[in-house]
């Protein structure tokens, strides 16, 4: 019964933590440009995202080691330094979008300057940490994020045509733009399949003390959880495409993406999608400072984990206290934080291969998986995918920057 | 034991179970016209950055003798203390006798005059 809970409850923080800066950014521009065209790129995302979260969960439950630190033991210092390095400069250019992300939402609210709102978020993201254990922090921000919900609530009320919605999950190639269409699918499949949540997740799994009868708790939770979680994305996508669409509106801001609950939620419509926007960035934001002193704990083998009291996990908290404070500088000098989201989105497909494909070796590895290893065709098809996907970023980003 | 796949760059418990650190560096000790030995595993960040560049490696011990950490480290433990290896390298020390919590330490000493540290 424990685990039914555990269970549902993982479910429930899966969907309220699915949407932040990066996917509500994505899927509002994608919608209001090529209306439900790229529903089809958040079903797949979405799908490698809980492929390789299962993953990170099975190594966590069978192993007892965490993806980074799985990963310097198998590959060594000099690989690992690589991804390491990648994933914590991602990880700071995400947190400053998604505290700048949080910051906008308030400024919505109170109509103060989101920079004067940077370090306040800040400091409270640091006090949760600070203060919480994981599941207040994983439950706390997941249930907090079920207000996202309002955007499925949208789509509810706008009784969008079941037709072209469906058409919406087949890859079509567009009849105009067709760069922006490739680097918006690119997008969003960095916004979806973020580093931060593998090894948060595999960290998670860890931290709870997951055990090899955990394993179908696992694949559950990776893809009921990540899949309802990306119905939210979608329908912020399908809100757009719907409200912003017909009026040609390209959303160059926050402000503009809010305007697509106002023909559904009238004077709320500013207030619940600042409440969706912010507690979506604000729980990104905890768990993406966590998750450094995660891997950085993991990478250099510090003891680590929220589970424990501060004062014996002195350089795991110092770790993401600086990040979180280079995070907040980094905000507070004022980067507009749709670009720097749409930059670390960018990157992030770029670096996929060298954070997925030591995935692929571990996941065959029966020292970290045991009799748990992946078939040959999963194996094969999530290769193939990461790398088709890497080389669509490389060759579609600098088109899209040199267009724009 | 092949030292390179088995020991470097996992993790080191101590006798208690107590985290040590990774096998940051394996020491070899070169005597004439003898087969070299395994010495021992190093712990720290100097032996880590050893391994990347001598000059990283260097900067870390400056970095930490002006800091003061530097006494004992890296740690050393000899192969002879070993106890066993499995997907953790268990050594027959206590991490209490060797320095490697220095830094550790350091930031706990400041971590625990904040409230809710305990």
């Amino acid at each position: 019964m424990r685990k039914l809970v555990n269970l549902a409850l993982g479910i429930i923080t899966s969907i309220g933590g699915f949407v932040e800066v990066g996917s509500i950014s994505t899927a509002a521009q994608a919608g209001s440009e090529f209306g439900f065209s790229l529903l089809w790129a958040i079903a797949a995302a979405t799908l490698f995202l809980a492929a390789l979260a299962e993953m990170a969960g099975r190594i966590a439950a069978v192993s007892k080691r965490s993806m980074a630190g799985a990963v310097r033991e198998r590959f060594g210092f000099h690989f690992q330094i690589v991804p390491l390095g990648a994933e914590l400069v991602i990880d700071i250019l995400l947190l400053t979008a998604e505290l700048g992300g949080a910051a906008i939402a308030v400024k919505m609210l109170t109509g103060i300057g989101f920079q004067w709102w940077i370090a306040p978020i800040g400091l409270l993201v640091w006090l949760v940490l600070w203060l919480g254990n994981f599941s207040i922090i994983e439950d706390g921000v997941g249930l907090l994020g079920m207000v996202t919900l309002s955007f499925v609530v949208a789509v509810w009320r706008l009784h969008p045509d079941v037709g072209p919605l469906a058409r919406g999950f087949i890859p079509t190639i567009p009849h105009h733009d067709l760069t922006r269409y490739g680097f918006l699918s690119v997008s969003i499949v960095g916004a979806t399949v973020s580093p931060y949540l593998l090894n948060f997740y595999g960290s998670g799994a860890i931290e709870e003390k997951w055990s090899e009868q955990d394993l179908w708790v696992n694949r559950l939770t990776a893809f009921l959880g990540m899949g309802f979680g990306s119905i939210v994305a979608m329908g912020c996508l399908v809100t757009a495409a719907i409200v912003l669409g017909p009026q040609h509106v390209q959303v160059n801001s926050y402000e503009q993406a809010a305007r697509m609950f106002v023909p559904i939620f009238g004077r709320w419509a500013v207030t619940l999608f600042a409440l969706s926007l912010g507690i979506g960035c604000f729980g990104a934001a905890v768990e993406i400072t966590l998750n450094a002193g995660y891997v950085l704990g993991q990478a250099f083998g510090w003891t680590w984990g929220v589970e424990k009291r501060r004062r014996d996990v002195a350089r795991f908290v110092t770790a993401f206290s600086i990040v979180l404070l280079l995070g907040v500088c980094i905000a507070a000098i004022g980067f507009d934080p749709l670009k720097v989201t749409l930059v670390s989105v960018a990157l992030t497909v770029v670096i996929m291969p060298i954070i997925v494909l030591p995935f692929l070796v571990l996941m065959n590895d029966t020292e970290y998986v045991g009799e748990h290893t992946s078939g040959p065709i999963g194996n094969g098809l999530l290769a193939a995918l990461t790398i088709l996907g890497a080389l669509m970023a490389i060759v579609v980003i600098p088109l899209e920057l040199l267009g724009g | 034991m092949r030292v390179v796949r088995d020991v470097l760059d996992k993790a080191v418990v101590d006798r208690n179970g107590h985290e040590m650190g990774r096998a940051d560096g394996i020491l070899l000790a070169l005597d004439d016209g003898r087969a070299p030995r395994l010495d021992a595993i190093l712990i720290g960040p100097a032996a880590l950055g050893d391994r990347l560049h001598p000059a990283i490696g260097r900067f870390v011990r400056a970095l930490e003798r002006r800091l003061g950490l530097d006494s004992g480290r890296p740690v050393r433990v000899r192969f002879s203390d070993i106890e066993r290896v499995e997907h953790k390298v268990r050594v027959r020390l206590a991490a209490g006798e060797t320095a490697v919590e220095a830094v550790e330490q350091r930031l706990r000493g400041w971590i625990v005059k904040l409230p809710g540290s305990r």
